[in-house]
């Protein structure tokens, strides 16, 4: 019968999940990995409504190669300058981790100049590791570059963020732990990023951190995630947003900790998951208090001296999105 | 060399330095002093909050008041023991050769992040071969980041000192455009200007077009170039201004030479007296946010 064939068809196959985050009010995340140089003043504002209070910003390439190393140091010094301060007018807490992305390690002559450059910028207060490195075509190059950071991070005593590759995944997963290992850094040192079902259970079961990237289509997806939570738990596991330029969602996290309490995990988990976890690793670098963000109005010693106001150097006021007035 | 008794700064600022600190992150910050290499200097200035911690200075009041005697303008308050281990290390270097003591300091500028700005900008008054710094300086106001340009504005007599007329101008009135304190800029009104002046008047009437309140401070660089057109506007403060406008209004022409202007005052005796009084001072006049 075509009617009844034609009823099933339209009958929707998935209803949607309204974004509805009231159900983690009250509830504080920390994004380990997010490309805010690359985001709007909106995000931060969305960001900070939604719980997020401190971030990590990963260095990584910035959609096409520099041509020189001025670019790298401009781009790094932003890290530790004028973003910091960007995310500060929002009351977040911006920490961020200096390195030689993979791809642009394969530029063997840039590279070099940029081993050169590291030490300025690795010591800096709020740099909390060497990040994001490990390799993307896994060319000899970038076995080079991550071999020579990884040493960097142990003279430094820093923890390393390790981006995985997306094609060839499984193996260059393995690959990054492999020489980190031969290295003699030790696993709990080492957040390994990007993870996904194929590539979780080794990382664990090697000791070190994986932190998974809930990014729509091309890595995680947040339902995914709340499976691999109930599989194995909140132990060395982190998500992150890596919302960057390209389609992604500096949301991440707090949506993804919504949907984990809607399907049952326990706010415990979620709280690992979302926030302590990153925590406990990247303190490792000495260069987290969490003073800084656990309170809205805690801010640095250096913010509220002279009897000012902890908003000093003017916290972005914000503009009525429900009036078409603009004052 | 130095337009200071730099001799005698480096010793108290190497005592001072060393009260505020631990025997163990002093004998780590000295060991620094005597290496000619750049690339130490490089990591110890950036490791510097890591070693010394970030809290305010607690120690030895009166070594600071000795420190401040020895560079007017240039007050302690507010520091921070990372920004104080700075200065310590920045004066220990050697300065002979002016060309590497330029680029030693220039490049921890271009590679540093905002509290490294704030120890170097702030160091500003207290560098060797002090007209090597115009540039810098100027280029530290074009900043949009509030400590940073705090560091160069507050309690540092570089820009007093050594700025040409365009860049303090610049300074004054992106110190009004970020609601910055004008009581802790030394200078302000010893370089008054006319130019100043004219600019810092459009920029109020802008603001009354646009229905904006005006810091009262603004008036009181205009008070030695009163005319016939700032007299109407002046008029109109003590009309229509807040108290601390009037106040302002009323300190502005009272310092000023113009006779037609202190006509003005004969309609405000209280202001007069309270002025006299020393109830009203710039000081007294903060501005409302």
């Amino acid at each position: 019968m075509c009617c009844s064939h034609s009823f099933e068809d339209r009958k929707p196959q998935v209803v949607a999940e309204a974004m509805n985050l009231d159900i983690i009010k009250g509830m504080k995340f920390f994004d380990p990995h997010v490309h805010m140089s690359s985001r709007t003043t909106d995000d931060y504002q969305a960001m900070a409504d939604a719980g997020i209070v401190a971030l990590i910003e990963p260095a990584f390439w910035l959609g096409q190669p520099r041509t020189g190393i001025d670019s790298f140091r401009d781009y790094y010094s932003s890290l530790v300058g004028w973003e910091r301060f960007r995310s500060s007018q929002f009351g977040i807490k911006h920490y961020c981790t200096i390195g030689l992305n993979s791809r642009e390690a394969n530029n063997e002559q840039l590279a070099e100049q940029v081993m050169e450059l590291l030490p300025l910028f690795i010591y800096k207060e709020g740099v909390v590791g060497i990040g994001e490195i490990g390799f993307d075509d896994q060319t000899a190059a970038e076995d080079k570059y991550y071999r020579m950071q990884l040493e960097l991070a142990k003279e430094a005593g820093l923890p390393i963020q390790i981006h995985t590759p997306h094609r060839d995944k499984k193996k260059g997963t393995q690959r990054s732990m492999d020489i980190a290992i031969e290295h003699g850094i030790d696993p709990k040192l080492v957040i390994i990023d990007h993870n996904n079902e194929e590539t979780v259970k080794e990382v664990l079961d090697r000791g070190f951190w994986a932190a998974f990237t809930i990014y729509p289509f091309t890595k995680m997806g947040n339902e995914r995630m709340v499976e691999v939570a109930k599989l194995y738990g909140s132990e060395r596991i982190m998500i992150n947003s890596a919302a960057d330029w390209g389609i992604s969602d500096p949301l991440a996290v707090p949506k993804t900790a919504a949907l984990m309490k809607l399907k049952g995990i326990s706010d415990q988990d979620i709280k690992m998951i979302t926030y302590s976890n990153a925590i406990a690793a990247f303190a490792q670098s000495g260069q987290i208090d969490q003073n800084d963000f656990i309170s809205p109005l805690a801010v640095d010693q250096t913010e509220k001296f002279e009897g000012n106001t902890v908003l000093r150097g003017g916290q972005q006021p914000r503009t009525d999105k429900s009036s078409i007035i603009i004052s | 060399m130095f337009d200071y008794d730099a001799e005698r700064f480096r010793v108290l600022i190497t005592e001072l330095t060393r009260s505020n600190v631990t025997t163990e992150t002093w004998q780590w910050l000295s060991d620094k002093f005597l290496a000619p290499e750049t690339s130490v200097v490089n990591s110890a200035f950036a490791m510097m909050p890591r070693k010394t911690g970030k809290l305010p200075l607690t120690e030895s009041i009166e070594l600071r008041a000795e420190i401040e005697k020895l560079k007017p303008g240039f007050i302690l308050e507010g520091w921070t023991i990372d920004r104080l281990s700075r200065l310590c290390l920045l004066v220990q270097l050697d300065a002979t050769d002016k060309a590497k003591y330029f680029k030693t300091i220039e490049n921890l500028f271009l590679a540093a992040e905002i509290q490294e700005l704030v120890a170097l900008y702030s160091s500003l008054p207290l560098l060797a071969w002090p007209e090597l710094w115009k540039m810098r300086c100027a280029e530290g106001i074009r900043s949009n980041i509030g400590l940073v340009l705090e560091a160069i504005m507050y309690n540092n007599p570089y820009p007093f000192n050594y700025l040409d007329e365009k860049a303090w101008n610049q300074l004054i009135l992106k110190a009004f455009f970020t609601d910055k304190d004008l009581n802790k800029i030394p200078g302000i009104d010893e370089r008054a200007n006319a130019e100043l002046a004219a600019t810092l008047i459009d920029f109020a009437h802008e603001r009354w077009s646009a229905h904006r309140k005006i810091n009262p401070h603004l008036w009181r660089l205009t008070s030695k170039f009163i005319d016939d057109n700032l007299l109407i506007d002046l008029k109109r403060v003590f009309e229509e201004g807040s108290l601390k406008d009037r106040q302002a209004a009323a300190l502005t022409v009272y310092q000023s030479d113009s006779g037609s202007a202190k006509m003005l005052l004969n309609n405000y005796p209280e202001l007069v007296k309270a002025i006299e009084n020393k109830e009203i001072t710039w000081s007294s006049i903060t501005p409302e946010v």
